[in-house]
């Protein structure tokens, strides 16, 4: 068999690896604070010894996400925040920390802050809200309280708000945001939310079809760079048993 | 097969939930004391095919890996409790609450059950019950002979007796609070239940502290938002739809795949 069946595998199996990324995508357009995945082809040189560089495999990478913000959708409910414009807010993770920008908070029956079962992180902490009748998140991401018989607000605690380039940035397989080196990022006092807003997510449902679309028909490039592959083997079977 | 295929198929899925959840809301547009659902979703685990940072040659590191995502998942629904609009009405035994409080009711399994629906009326021994018939806790009798039932927005309950000028108490209406409401189990009927996530129900008169005042000849209406609820379901059918031009798409793939091969 041609060599040439291999390089078209690999284009192929590109662009269902490729497909996964942008399905995971579209599949989450509807999932709060969502960040984007990015995915992107880099071509392998394959050296064969033949002093004619004819094989360059390509391999997909994805781990980057994109970081333009998604749109504010406002709901009244005290405890969601949203982050407008770059930052994030930190939960925790096993031993150590992780970012998202889903801002849906909860209380559990103690009161402390959760964002899908995972505590939310303050300066100090997780964070344990006393009994009150009503909650104010700041732009800083303060958070104060007003307690029962008193007419002032209570500060509690601070949201612990950070912020990196981009590039830092990965997601783990819980698919919350962390750092690249793995190190927990410092707070930023230059990061801003909103309250009783979420961002919805940051996917662009037109440039996902795009890619869909646009990886469909590479697929289908690919198949009939195969079928020749396996034409030109048979020509060449045909030559040999007449 | 393609695993895309499988992805878009959480997508299709968390639409589909999402949609019930807002057909739901929509229905109950008119119920009095009704608190809309809130679908929230997360994306599942992701595949972790390549660890960045992997040693591809000597002093080379692989810049950045692969991570696949696996679709969409739905974490649950949340109730949400904003104040519905008040509405005034002429009945006196119509109350709203205006705060974070829940009338208690004794369902006829001897439970206890909670709610912001104030159509009280009266059963056929003047007691007190919601428009289920459900009692209110603490029980109160209005004698047959009273008119003009006052509750105050403390709670207080009183009456004018025939031959009596100054107005009969009759009881206190109490008000309950949990200290995350959204963990409470909604049981239908407009009724809400305790859970191990709400916390335990802390009792009061209504006023004090973190509970809400009574408004008597008032009804809370439902929280939803029609519009809001609208463009939420033109944005979920369409990501339905999108959902499904992908599995079509990888549906394609391995169409052409198949044909290629012989």
């Amino acid at each position: 068999m041609d060599a040439l069946i291999y390089t078209a595998m690999s284009g192929a199996d590109r662009a269902l690896r490729a497909q996964q990324v942008h399905a995971n995508n579209l599949a989450n357009i509807e999932t709060s604070g969502f960040r984007a995945n990015l995915e992107v082809s880099t071509a392998q040189a394959l050296q064969n010894g033949y002093g004619y560089d004819d094989r360059h495999m390509a391999q997909t990478q994805s781990s980057a996400i994109t970081t333009r913000s998604g749109t504010l959708k406002e709901t009244g409910r005290d405890l969601d925040v949203a982050i407008v414009g770059n930052g994030f807010l930190t939960v925790q993770w096993q031993n150590g920390e992780a970012y998202t920008r889903s801002g849906a908070m909860n209380l559990d029956e103690n009161g402390t802050l959760s964002i899908n079962g995972r505590a939310v992180l303050g300066e100090g902490g997780p964070i344990t809200l006393p009994e009150n009748s009503s909650v104010s998140i700041g732009v800083d991401g303060t958070i104060s309280v007003q307690v029962p018989g008193s007419a002032q607000m209570q500060i509690i605690d601070k949201l612990k708000l950070v912020n990196a380039d981009a590039s830092e940035l990965t997601k783990n397989e819980a698919g919350l945001v962390v750092a690249r080196n793995g190190d927990d990022l410092q707070a930023d006092p230059t990061v801003r939310v909103s309250d009783r807003h979420l961002e919805g997510s940051n996917v662009s449902a037109v440039e996902e079809m795009i890619a869909t679309m646009s990886l469909n028909r590479s697929f289908e490039m690919q198949m009939k760079v195969f079928k020749a592959s396996d034409d030109m083997t048979e020509s060449g079977n045909r030559l040999i048993s007449a | 097969m393609n695993p895309a295929m499988w992805i878009s198929k959480t997508g299709v899925q968390a639409q589909d939930a999402k949609l019930q959840a807002i057909a739901n809301n929509l229905a109950n547009v008119n119920t009095v004391g009704f608190k809309r659902d809130r679908v929230v979703f997360e994306d599942l685990f992701y595949q972790v095919d390549q660890q960045p940072g992997t040693q591809r040659a000597d002093n080379t590191l692989s810049p950045s890996g692969v991570q696949l995502g696996n679709g969409t998942h739905m974490v649950g629904t949340q109730k949400v409790f904003t104040t519905g609009s008040l509405q005034t009405t002429s009945r006196d035994m119509d109350v709203a609450i205006t705060g974070n409080g829940f009338l208690q009711v004794l369902r006829p399994n001897g439970e206890a059950a909670y709610t912001r629906a104030g159509q009280l009326t009266m059963n056929e021994n003047g007691v007190l019950v919601n428009a289920q018939g459900l009692p209110l806790v603490p029980q109160i009798t209005i004698p047959n002979n009273a008119t003009g039932i006052t509750i105050g927005e403390n709670g207080q309950v009183s009456a004018t007796v025939p031959g009596n000028v100054a107005a009969t108490p009759l009881g206190q209406l109490t008000l309950t609070n949990f200290i995350n409401p959204t963990g409470l189990q909604a049981l239908g009927e407009n009724l809400f239940q305790e859970t191990a996530a709400s916390g335990a129900p802390t009792e009061g008169v209504p006023g004090e502290g973190a509970l809400g005042k009574i408004k008597q000849f008032a009804l809370e209406g439902s929280n939803v938002q029609v519009v809001e609820e609208m463009v939420d379901m033109i944005a979920a059918q369409r990501t339905y739809e999108m959902n499904t031009k992908v599995l079509s798409a990888a549906d394609n793939m391995l169409q052409y795949l198949s044909q290629a091969a012989r």
